[in-house]
């Protein structure tokens, strides 16, 4: 299984096959290593690239974000929400294309855990509820990437769900040794994203074991098994994941608030349907 | 509440949400109760959907999550791998009487 997980990070790595991000984000990296950069100077580079801007701004003043007022210029998105939200929203933006054709649904389902995280971090009163979206945006990333780079072992995981009756995370598991909240911890080194992203992608499936920021891999957690409640798209499968009772625990939230929070998300679902970063509607 | 085409709407119907126009000028108010009348009017100013208060419509396409009825529906079976789990069960208890509660 070691070698065989090996070769498979091999393959799902090999950097040119994989989703093309936009060049600006690695300028953006660059300057970020220097504190002292402003949000001028990023949304500079960022408006370099016309359409990709056009589309950050697009999900920037969608629903998931419900802010009031029209946010018109990538600066102001990004003093409103931060580098973080952006850089994470000028990823999934960019791997939106190769999303609806690799899965049909998981868009939605990326969108749909985006606002349960939004919705879950507002309840609990964390201060950044956009840094808790944009995580439950990114959460299944993973599996776009192995559906690129591993086309064969996605077929046999989208079969063994079908024949099988297995959840999508239990049979990536057979078939490669891992499955993908493993490829996110990869893909998120690999893209440098900030430490609370890494690892509530990377431990929404077990966010006991997130060593930093265990309050992004239990959103994340939580969020997901709401989306999928909900079943807002399709994360692969129509299970309901397991809901560890630590994660309610975790922030003291009872089935009052279970309560309070879907009145919440249900009313927030009834925007969303429909939304896409491309710039035709 | 739900979010329905306007050729579904009835009378007694109650608005979840105001009818507002693009700029957000509010033509008609939240809680209102419609009427053939102000059906017709909603025709008149080509609105497509509104938004009414509990789930008075059986629709076929659920847009995301929207219909608690078909929640309802659905928790058998999205619950199917967790039958020998007291935990889960609870949850599941919770939250079929929360559905059924706003399905009312």
């Amino acid at each position: 299984m070691q070698d065989l997980q090996t070769e498979h990070k091999g393959q799902i790595l090999a950097v040119k096959d994989l989703p093309t991000l936009p060049i600006v984000l690695d300028e953006i990296s660059k300057l970020l290593e220097d504190e002292n950069a402003s949000p001028e100077q990023v949304a500079k580079i960022i408006s370099r690239d016309q359409v990709l801007s056009a589309k950050v701004l697009k999900m920037v003043n969608s629903p998931i974000y419900g802010f009031p007022r029209r946010i018109n210029t990538i600066q102001h998105a990004i003093v409103l929400l931060g580098l973080n939200v952006i850089r994470g929203l000028i990823i999934s933006t960019s791997v939106f294309e190769i999303m609806t054709k690799s899965m049909i649904g998981l868009w939605e389902h990326s969108v749909g855990c985006a606002i349960a995280c939004k919705i879950l971090a507002k309840e609990i009163g964390f201060k950044e509820p956009e840094e808790f979206a944009v995580t439950g945006l990114l959460h299944d990333i993973g599996k776009v990437v192995i559906s690129i780079q591993l086309p064969e072992i996605k077929n046999n995981i989208e079969s063994e769900v079908e024949t099988h009756d297995l959840t999508f995370f239990d049979a990536e598991k057979q078939q490669m040794g891992f499955a993908h909240d493993r490829v996110n911890a990869w893909l998120a080194d690999h893209w440098n994203l900030p430490l609370t992203t890494r690892e509530g992608i990377a431990y929404h499936h077990r966010p006991g074991s997130a060593q930093y920021y265990p309050d992004y891999a239990y959103v994340v957690h939580i969020g997901d098994f709401l989306a999928r409640l909900m079943e807002v798209g399709s994360g692969g499968d129509d299970h309901l994941p397991y809901l560890k009772p630590e994660a309610l625990n975790h922030f003291g939230l009872e089935f009052k608030n279970l309560e309070n929070i879907l009145d919440s998300y249900s009313e927030e679902l009834l925007e969303v349907s429909g939304l896409s970063p491309t710039l035709d509607e | 509440m739900q979010k329905i085409p306007l050729s579904y709407a009835k009378p007694a119907m109650v608005l979840a949400k105001p009818v507002t126009r693009n700029d957000g000028t509010v033509l008609i108010g939240q809680d209102t109760e419609l009427s053939n009348s102000i059906i017709n009017r909603l025709e008149r100013m080509d609105i497509n959907e509104i938004v009414v208060q509990g789930e008075p419509v059986e629709l076929d396409n659920d847009s995301a999550g929207g219909s608690f009825g078909k929640r309802l529906q659905r928790i058998d079976h999205l619950f199917r791998k967790h039958g020998s789990d007291e935990w889960m069960q609870q949850l599941k208890q919770f939250l079929t009487e929360y559905f059924k509660s706003r399905t009312l």
